[in-house]
């Protein structure tokens, strides 16, 4: 079982289902019956493989959690209740107060906040740097730089840092480097392969099947070793290579309370079997689109890794296999103007979201970056007159007709 | 001889017994998820079949549930 849809489609259950069903249950339950007191001591310990309580572990869960492992190639996987939850759980298992984190100017709003205002106050350092200049990116790491934390492509600026490149360094500094790959995925990008040593993703986007439920997945890469990382040192003198698995499961997922739904695992396990289906036609139409957009007079400019223009193209060519992803943004004359468009779209529609099997429409400036003053929102690259579009799974020529109508009317 | 392994007595008959065939007889059913401590000291997987037990010795399976793997 080599290819990436076999594994998404074959992969996972551990065990046969007593009644031979082909999809893993749903267990809707909170927890699991033992035959005895030792048997229960035994599991609470570790001793034992049997699931305790759904807060920690689940047959359903479990399962959706196989199917990234195996598609993956990472070593371990948590499956949790949110992308935010992937973030700040591998966080808090990794710094502290006192420490800091490298990471880029350009980050997912919810990210920004979580890192300015949440974990800053419990005195987690945040160093913000251009990721693509590796240089700067190592002047920024000292001893107490518990992480590198990056995004596959920046949302929304769209930026692509070469992670070989970045990965040299934080190798080089002993530091894990996180990446957040969300609009990617396995399939577009092998984290592993260029030097990532966790990938964190909302499953909520392309692997819940197109935005059926809330869900995210924390994966181990198992290529950094966790003796020298001051949080899990004595983790690993227990755990060796599970270390950030064991620290995760026994204290931190454990105690945050942050797991994922059996119903929703249920789901993204359904939706990992199309979802290579599904990114092919997001980036297809994605691609087709940001030429579409480019050739129209009333667009100032756009901004999509697959156009041969953009600064990322030959680093996103190189690391995603040719193709870009179902993100793009484009630039209007002004903030009305963008506002006008938004507002005369029958079939695309007005949400925020990424990689939904519909394609949805954004003015990131007035939503997601709404709490940030011009000056922040100038210095991390959102603009007023910028526009957001996640690309969909449906028939080009409908989303092609439905922009070119909302253009004629500005 | 005699080891313990989760905290108890095991009598293993065959003299020559490595962690790999430990895992064999205890019929642990998926190795790759499990973390082996012996004698409080975490043992990495590629190194099972080249340690061998000796009596006295006591072992520690710690299961993990979920996606985990080494």
């Amino acid at each position: 079982m080599n290819g990436f849809a076999t594994k998404s489609i074959h992969g996972g259950q551990l065990k046969a289902d007593v009644h031979g069903s082909l999809r893993m249950p749903v267990y809707d339950t909170v927890s699991f019956e033992f035959e005895s007191a030792k048997d229960i001591n035994q599991a609470f310990a570790g001793r034992k493989p049997a699931h305790t309580y759904s807060r920690i572990t689940n047959p359903t869960v479990e399962d959706f959690e196989q199917r990234i492992r195996l598609i993956s190639g990472g070593s371990a996987v948590i499956a949790v209740s949110s992308g935010m939850a992937a973030i700040s759980n591998v966080i808090l298992a990794l710094a502290g107060a006192g420490t800091n984190i490298v990471t880029s100017k350009h980050l997912f709003g919810n990210t920004l906040s979580l890192f300015e205002r949440t974990l800053k106050p419990w005195g987690l350092e945040v160093r913000y740097v251009d990721m693509s200049n590796p240089a700067e990116v190592r002047r920024a790491i000292d001893e107490n730089t518990r992480a590198v934390f990056l995004e596959s492509i920046t949302n929304p600026q769209l930026e692509v840092a070469d992670f070989k490149a970045i990965a040299e360094v934080s190798s080089g500094a002993s530091v894990p480097l996180i990446v957040d790959g969300t609009v990617t995925t396995p399939y577009l990008f092998r984290s592993k392969e260029f030097g990532a040593n966790i990938e964190v993703l909302s499953s909520t986007k392309y692997i819940s099947g197109g935005a059926t439920s809330i869900g995210g997945v924390i994966i181990d890469n198992g290529n950094f070793d966790w003796r020298t990382s001051p949080r899990l040192k004595d983790w690993a003198k227990k755990m060796g290579p599970l270390a950030l698995l064991g620290a995760l499961r026994r204290e931190v997922f454990r105690n945050v309370g942050s797991c994922l739904a059996p119903h929703h695992a249920y789901l993204h396990s359904l939706g990992l079997e199309t979802m290579s289906l599904r990114i092919d036609k997001s980036c297809s139409n994605g691609l087709d689109l940001a030429k579409f957009l480019q050739q129209h007079e009333k667009i100032a400019s756009v901004n999509y890794p697959g156009l041969p223009d953009s600064k990322f193209h030959k680093i996103a060519s190189a690391q995603f296999g040719k193709r870009y992803g179902g993100i793009l943004t484009f630039d209007l004359e002004s903030r009305e103007a963008c506002f006008k468009l938004i507002d005369n779209l029958h079939l695309i529609k007005r949400a925020t979201n990424v990689n939904d099997n519909k394609t949805l429409i954004l003015h990131p400036a007035s939503t997601i970056f709404c709490e940030y003053p011009d000056e922040v929102l100038s210095d991390i690259g959102v603009r007023q007159t910028m526009i957001r579009l996640s690309v969909g799974i449906e028939d080009f020529n409908d989303l092609r007709n439905d922009l070119a109508r909302g253009l004629a009317l500005l | 001889m005699q080891i313990t392994v989760n905290g108890e007595n095991n009598e293993v008959k065959e003299i020559e017994v490595n962690l790999s065939k430990l895992l064999e007889l205890r019929k642990v059913e998926s190795p790759e998820m499990v973390a082996v401590q012996l004698n409080g000291e975490f043992i990495e997987m590629n190194n099972y079949s080249s340690t061998y037990l000796k009596s006295g010795d006591d072992i520690e399976f710690l299961f993990f549930m979920g996606g985990g793997s080494k």
